[in-house]
Order: C-alpha cells, then sequence, then structure tokens
C-alpha cells in the first residue's frame, strides 16, 4: 500500500532521511522505532506532503488509485486516504472540539458518511461527546489524543500516521489509545506508528524497522525485533 | 453640550468604522500568514479611484458599492498572487520589506498614471442631510457609513464563524502545518483572506472618498498607518479585536480634537501615536487578547 524507495530528506544543510526504504502492506501495523532526532518524525513530514525529498520515490496506493507523495499537494494526498496524525497532537486549541472533528472531515463530500464516522468516534470516546462544545485547549492531554485520533478518523484515513500517540500520556490511557489502534486495525486501516515506547508498538506492529540516524538498519516483524537482542538493549531497556 | 458630544460621537463612529474595515482586513492578513502588510492601507485609494471612475461613467450608487468590493478583492488576490506566493517561507522581515515596496510601487505608478492633483466626489445631495435623533442631528452619510460597515462586518463573522472556508481560515491562523494534514488548500485559504480583506480595504476607500470629499494616490498611507494602531490597540491576529480597536482608535481621535480647546487640534495624529506607544508599553499584546494568548 506505501511503498518508499531510497529517500532522501534534508532539512536546511542538514541530510535527515538517509536512502530509506521500505514498504507498509494493506492491513497492517507497520511500527518505526528509533532514538530521538533518527528522523522518523521528518519520515511522516515528508509521507504526507509537507516536507519534500531531495531524492527518491514514494507512492501510496490505495484501492487502485496510486499517489505520487514526492510530488502531490497535501490536500490531494489526504484525499486519497493517507492521514497524518501529527507528533503533539496539534488539536485547533481556539476550537472546540466538535469544530476539530469537522475540521478532521474537511476534505469529506459525503455527508452522511460524516455523521455516521462522527457517531462512531463519539461513541469510541465518549468523552469527545460530553465536551463536544468546549473549547479544545481546555481538555486534558489525554482527552486531546483521543480528539486528534477522532479528528483523524473523521479524514476516512485507508492509512494512519501516527507520531508518537503515547507521548506525555498516563499508562492507562496509553493502553486506551493502544487497544483503539489494535481495534482500528481490525477494521482494516493500515497504521504506521512511531513510538518511543517500543515494547508496545512492537507488541501491536506486524512488522517493523528500526531507524538510527536517518536510516533504517534492522527490520523484521515485530515479534522477531522485540526478541532482538540489540533492540533489547538499545530500545526495550532490558539486559541482552 | 450633550447635543455637542452627541454629533462627536456618531463623527468618532463614523471615523472609527472606517479603521476598523481597515484594521480587520490587516488583522485578517497578519492572522493567517503572519505578514504586516503595509500596502493594504493603498487599497483604500485603489477604492477610492475605482468609486471615482464608476460615479463619472454615471453608474448607481449601489452597483457602485459591490463593483468596489469586486476592485478591492481583485487587487488583494493579484498582489498576494504576484507578489507575498513566491516569498512565502521567507523570513517575517524580507516580507515586511516587501509590503513596504508593493505600497510604494502602488502609489508611484498611481502618481504616474493619474499625476498627485487631489480629485473628488460625493456622495448625492441627499446623503448630506442631517437626521434628527432623540433631539440631536447626525449627518446621513455618517450614519450610512456605521450602517454599512457594521452589516459587511456583521457578513464577515458569518462567513468566518458559519461556513466552512471560514473554518479553515481560522484553522490555518492556528495552526497551518495542522490544517495542511486536514487537506486544507492553504493557499486557496490565504487567497481568500486577501481577497475579503481587501475588499473591505477598498469599501473603505469609497467611504473615506464621500466623507472627506477628496481623494488622492496617497491618500491610503495616513488610513494605513492608523489601521495598524487599530490593530496593536486591539491585539493583531483578531479579528474582533481589530474591530474595537477600529472604533475606539476613531472615537478617541474625535473626542481629542472636539473636547480639547481648538488650539490642540492639530496635533491629532502625535495623540493617536502617542497611544500606540502607550499600548505597545502597558499592554504589548493588545486590549482584547488575553497575555497569555500571545503569538509568536
Amino acid at each position: 500500500m506505501l511503498e518508499v524507495r531510497e529517500l532522501n530528506v534534508f532539512r536546511g544543510a542538514t541530510h535527515v532521511i538517509k536512502n530509506v526504504s521500505f514498504n507498509v502492506e494493506e492491513g497492517q501495523i507497520a511500527a518505526l522505532i528509533g532514538a530521538n532526532g533518527a528522523g522518523k518524525s521528518t519520515t511522516l513530514l515528508t509521507l504526507s506532503g509537507l516536507l519534500r525529498p531531495r531524492s527518491g520515490t514514494a507512492v501510496f496506493r490505495p484501492d487502485a488509485q496510486e499517489v505520487d507523495l514526492t510530488s502531490a499537494p497535501s490536500e490531494k494526498i489526504v484525499r486519497a486516504g493517507l492521514i497524518h496524525c501529527p507528533e503533539g497532537r496539534q488539536i485547533f486549541h481556539s476550537m472546540t472540539v466538535r469544530e476539530n472533528l469537522e475540521m478532521g472531515a474537511y476534505a469529506q463530500l459525503d455527508q452522511k458518511l460524516v455523521s455516521k464516522t462522527t457517531a462512531e468516534v463519539l461513541e469510541l470516546f465518549p468523552i469527545l461527546a460530553e465536551r463536544s462544545g468546549g473549547m479544545a485547549g481546555s481538555l486534558s492531554g489525554g482527552e486531546q489524543m483521543m480528539l486528534a485520533l477522532g479528528r483523524a478518523l473523521l479524514a476516512q484515513p485507508k492509512l494512519l500516521l501516527l507520531d508518537e500517540p503515547s507521548l506525555g500520556l498516563a499508562p492507562l490511557v496509553i493502553e486506551r489509545i493502544f487497544d483503539v489502534i489494535a481495534e482500528l486495525r481490525r477494521r482494516g486501516v493500515t497504521i504506521l506508528l512511531i513510538e518511543q515506547n517500543a515494547a508496545m508498538a512492537l507488541d501491536l506492529a506486524d512488522t517493523a524497522f528500526v531507524m538510527e540516524t536517518g536510516s533504517i538498519v534492522l527490520s523484521g516483524s515485530g515479534a522477531d525485533l522485540a526478541l532482538n537482542d540489540k533492540v533489547r538493549q538499545s530500545y526495550l531497556g532490558g539486559a541482552a | 453640550m450633550t447635543q455637542y458630544v452627541f454629533q462627536q460621537v456618531i463623527n468618532g463612529l463614523a471615523l472609527g468604522s472606517l479603521y476598523a474595515l481597515l484594521a480587520i482586513g490587516f488583522s485578517m492578513i497578519y492572522g493567517i500568514v503572519r505578514l504586516i502588510n503595509f500596502a493594504h492601507g493603498d487599497l483604500v485609494m485603489i477604492g477610492g479611484f475605482a468609486t471615482l471612475a464608476l460615479v463619472s461613467a454615471g453608474v448607481p450608487w449601489p452597483v457602485i458599492l459591490v463593483f468596489v468590493l469586486c476592485v478591492g478583492a481583485m487587487a488583494g488576490i493579484a498582489i498576494e498572487t504576484v507578489v507575498f506566493r513566491p516569498m512565502r517561507g521567507a523570513d517575517q522581515v524580507t516580507g515586511f520589506i516587501a509590503t513596504l515596496a508593493v505600497s510604494i510601487a502602488i502609489q508611484n505608478s498611481t502618481l504616474m498614471a493619474l499625476s498627485g492633483q487631489p480629485r473628488n466626489f460625493s456622495f448625492p445631495a441627499f446623503m448630506r442631510q442631517r437626521i434628527d435623533i432623540a433631539g440631536s442631528s447626525a449627518s446621513l452619510t455618517d450614519l450610512t457609513i456605521i450602517g454599512l460597515t457594521l452589516l459587511l462586518i456583521g457578513g464577515l463573522f458569518l462567513i468566518v464563524y458559519r461556513t466552512k472556508m471560514g473554518q479553515a481560515m481560522r484553522a490555518t491562523a492556528e495552526n497551518l502545518t495542522a490544517a495542511r494534514l486536514m487537506g486544507v488548500a492553504v493557499n486557496r485559504t490565504i487567497m481568500t483572506a486577501f481577497a475579503i480583506g481587501s475588499a473591505l480595504a477598498a469599501v473603505a476607500g469609497l467611504f473615506w472618498g464621500g466623507k472627506f470629499g477628496q481623494i488622492d494616490p496617497l491618500m491610503g498611507f495616513e488610513p494605513g498607518l492608523k489601521a495598524f494602531v487599530a490593530c496593536v490597540i486591539g491585539g493583531v491576529g483578531s479579528i474582533g479585536g481589530a474591530m474595537l480597536g477600529g472604533y475606539i482608535l476613531g472615537l478617541a481621535e474625535i473626542l481629542f480634537v472636539g473636547l480639547l480647546p481648538q488650539e490642540y487640534s492639530g496635533y491629532r495624529d502625535t495623540f493617536v501615536f502617542l497611544l500606540l506607544i502607550v499600548i505597545l508599553l502597558v499592554r504589548p499584546s493588545g486590549l482584547f487578547i488575553r497575555q497569555t494568548e500571545e503569538r509568536a
């Protein structure tokens, strides 16, 4: 569904992504793990068209379409179903919870589908229904993450890019978020997940990639990588 | 005395309407692209001369109003696409200097084309009559300006707070990256903000010419600066703040001239810019924005 080949991205003069290649297959959860500054977020920003690569290809194939992510404008990428739930949640603080959800459905034309999905999202996160008229900026961190996820779901994702959904959240909330991610896979959403919490990510992921200073250094199934000595030492905090 | 004060208040509200129309556009554009647009005042002049041309052609006034809105919108779109779009992503100072360049270019090409000779047009004679309100009187021109301005601002608020495009504009103003990730076509949104802001500025030009009876190629400079002051008073980037800032400035300016002895009236601009300095010292983020919400 997503095919990235020899991608090179610069930020200013810094070579942030170096010859990165990977695939994400339809219906899977793929995890991208690695330390801070390894280039994970930059990879996602490039895939959603906010950064342009210096070289390489990135192709998104939902259904029969084919979208060239290195040249398509971001609004076209969104309409094709590649939805990016960004790091730090980035909800619209000065808008109400309802308006934030409406922004998620901004590119959707089918109003029936939008109301159906809105109902589903509010069922998934009842707190959002309760706070519907309140300002999004007044939500707690966990609630903001639920809003960011709900907003992304309203965009009808076929491939969902999740950047650090667990960052700064309480363990119980993290569990809730990961439950939802698993539920999304059951509903057929393909997911590319960035996580600092490598244990949880590998536990959930079908495939995983380890990124170090801009390159993918290891890849394999989530279960395999969870047993890999190097991964255990560097990212799982366990003794080999 | 109360009658005199009442007249001064109406007068101040009329002037405030002009500042508000201008300040709102100024603020919208800043809010969405973080650009202090010093060419914004020149749209007043463009609106003034568009009105003059249409009046000379004998076009009826309601049609002129609509036309001037369109001319302003198109001028705004042209300036945005030709000058500001290619500079998107450049740093703020570069953008700021570019707006000064646009302003100077507009003023001087108009001077070359039309000469610096002031021109005039006036509203129809019946607009000059005075209407009695509760024992006092006010000019129909001022009342019309105030009424139409409130209508236009009401329409603007409907667009910004009740339409999908308005919601996209607010989203883009708050968080450009997130707006793009929602599928907002940012260039189109920015263009719309320029079109709306510039249309309002052009109508301010129509009102300005009708109220003061004279237009010239450099007329946009002073209202442009005053609109900037109004924005600072209200809090740059906030539409409601810009509107209130415009009215406060208009009222303050007129009451300063009207209530103090005559010999001070020449200092009205001094007063306005003193007000700017005081606001910048005391409440740099504006009267209507809480300090914590201050924008970067």
